[in-house]
């Protein structure tokens, strides 16, 4: 499938209502009253499970929506190794920076 | 609200906002760089940046296009990710009452998590804090984020980049994203499970509504199990915290120091 421009603007423009409604929604009505509990706890574990779903996707799952068994190794260490700089150093380019680097080198090697 | 402006106030909210410009530059240059990838002009990239103003948005809106996901699926993920504002916008609503309608509409549509943090803190420790200045900081933040995504997608059109490499810069910054969150064990618990879950889902739909729907299934179970510990067993040890190194981004010494006044 080939997005056309068009189809990128159409993403923008929906992307702005899904994008703004919450941000907007809030502030008017929850200015008296609070919001509840059970939705910002609900809320809270989203975007853990929402960027796993897509590292996973990334790694383990293929263009055709198979498991990838074999082929990954250097995308699995990189992975890895992102992890590590990340929890030491809390940089996000220095993250992504090495992530990078090592994924090239080991694809060269393996 | 450029005309209520004085010199006074911006160099004021300047001061206040410049250190999260700075944090943005290159986050939003390599945004615009991979929108440029996924096929974005231009054009479409200042105008993303300035509707959508969400880095983690348009993340994944270009990792999306690279697979070539359906745009009502994107829109649905987007949804999903973006309802975390909800969780922003009703924490400062206690700052914002009695303004206007259309200064709440002004201040919603440039709000997001990082000058969230900054106007959050501000309101919280300066009496003298206003939602105009709140929202000029907002400015500021998203006139730094608008210029750096087009300087981004201008430089990604001058070099030719290798995709599989570009798809790893994206797995690479949603791993920094996912341990930067990680603050329970309980939370690492759902991380792993939501990563099972979503290669189970994909597997089974063979699309990208399988992220979708484990997104939510994983999320809501770590709701579930949260609420469930902490009226049962609120000395469990998943809910304990993960000690995590200090230092780093500037956005975690505001909130370090938000903690500390408070």
């Amino acid at each position: 499938m080939e997005y056309s421009s068009l189809d990128h603007l159409l993403i923008i423009i929906l992307g702005f209502f899904v994008a703004f409604a919450p941000r907007y929604l809030p502030l008017l009505f929850f200015s008296k009253r609070q919001i509840p509990e059970w939705f910002n706890d609900w809320m809270k574990y989203v975007p853990i499970s929402l960027f796993t779903a897509l590292v996973v996707k990334g790694i383990f799952i293929s263009s055709k929506y198979t498991l990838v068994t074999s082929g990954n190794l250097a995308l699995i260490i990189g992975g890895l190794v992102v992890i590590l700089i990340a929890y030491w150093t809390r940089s996000m380019a220095m993250s992504v920076i090495v992530g990078l680097v090592t994924v090239m080198i080991l694809t060269l090697i393996i | 609200m450029k005309q209520i402006k004085t010199e006074a106030r911006w160099k004021e909210t300047f001061k206040v906002a410049w250190p999260l410009c700075l944090s943005y530059t290159p986050i939003g240059l390599a945004c615009g760089i991979l929108l440029h990838a996924a096929g974005f002009n231009t054009l479409l990239t200042g105008l993303v940046s300035l509707v959508i103003f969400s880095g983690g948005a348009q993340f994944l809106i270009a990792q999306m296009l690279t697979v070539n996901a359906p745009i009502l699926t994107i829109v649905l993920m987007l949804f999903f990710l973006e309802l975390r504002y909800a969780l922003l916008g009703s924490s400062l609503s206690k700052y914002l009452q009695g303004e206007s309608r259309s200064s709440i509409f002004t201040f919603a549509l440039s709000l997001n998590d990082e000058n969230y943090a900054v106007n959050y803190l501000k309101f919280a420790t300066d009496k003298h804090w206003t939602p105009n200045d709140a929202r000029q900081v907002e400015h500021w933040s998203l006139l730094f984020w608008t210029v750096s995504n087009i300087v981004g997608s201008l430089i990604g059109s001058v070099l030719s980049i290798n995709l599989t490499v570009v798809d790893f810069a994206l797995t690479a910054l949603f791993i920094y994203m996912i341990v930067m969150q990680i603050k329970s064990r309980l939370s690492l618990l759902i991380c792993i499970f939501s990563g099972a879950l979503a290669a189970v889902c994909m597997i089974i739909t063979k699309s990208t509504l399988g992220l979708v729907a484990s997104t939510l299934i994983a999320s809501f179970t770590g709701f579930l199990i949260e609420e469930l510990l902490v009226k049962k067993r609120p000395a469990s040890a998943l809910l304990q915290d993960i000690g995590s190194r200090k230092g780093g981004p500037i956005i975690e010494e505001i909130e370090k120091k938000e903690s500390d006044i408070l």
